[in-house]
């Protein structure tokens, strides 16, 4: 398991991906999950700076893998609760005129990987995926 | 890394990782053009919501005056991306085969 943390600005994703790019070759995880991974890690983080507004520490992401199963964990700290991974699904079928941006993210998650869960203790919101290798 | 550019066909060339924090400098360079048509994603790597949210905006706009964006060369990520967001719905998608 590896860990560290990262100003909540969506300029730390190039140091978040950095850090991703270090795991992914030390655990030699193919390049189709990797972009899975990075997707979810970044919709998660980003919503995390979005909606935790009164938040003022960094966001941590550890990542590990257990056989074909790798999972990252973003927790953020000293924040109210709020359930992101609960948002209403944005209707897909709807014509451009009718469609906005936003709320496409944490879809997108969920449809990514094989698991997908939010907890919250201690003041801190953690969302954890897992997806499957292979 | 992330560029984007007019590649010499007067198409909209991206490369790299459009990711939230390239997704405002994607967003100035579509509304400079007043009528984006190609948008070759021969070398785009990577997008995530923040970027398929230029793509909607630029899609919307275009509405207006009839036109709209085709995405050519998509890799097989971003094409699942497409797929799971309806823009395959919203949007001409050229698989460049």
């Amino acid at each position: 398991l590896i860990s560290a943390r990262f100003h909540r600005s969506f300029d730390a994703l190039d140091q978040l991906f950095g850090f991703t790019r270090r795991f992914y070759e030390q655990e030699g995880v193919p390049a189709e999950e990797r972009l899975v991974l990075d997707f979810c890690v970044e919709e998660i983080f980003t919503n995390f700076v979005k909606y935790n507004r009164g938040a003022s520490q960094d966001i941590e992401l550890a990542l590990e893998r257990t056989g074909d199963r790798v999972q990252a964990r973003l927790t953020d700290f000293d924040v109210e609760p709020y359930d992101m991974t609960r948002a209403p699904e944005v209707d897909i079928s709807l014509p451009l005129a009718s469609r906005e941006p936003g709320g496409l993210g944490l879809q997108l998650v969920r449809r990514l990987v094989d698991e997908v869960t939010y907890d919250y203790t201690n003041r801190q919101s953690r969302i954890t995926v897992i997806k499957r290798l292979g | 890394m992330f560029e984007i550019r007019l590649g010499e066909n007067g198409e909209v060339v991206c490369e790299g990782r459009l990711d939230a924090a390239q997704a405002a400098r994607a967003q100035a360079f579509l509304d400079s053009l007043p009528a984006p048509d190609v948008v070759d994603m021969t070398k785009l790597e990577y997008i995530s919501s923040a970027g398929l949210g230029v793509l909607l905006r630029t899609q919307k706009r275009l509405l207006q005056s009839g036109g709209g964006l085709r995405l050519k060369n998509a890799n097989r990520h971003i094409r699942d991306i497409f797929r799971y967001s309806g823009f395959d719905r919203i949007f001409q998608i050229d698989d460049g085969a």
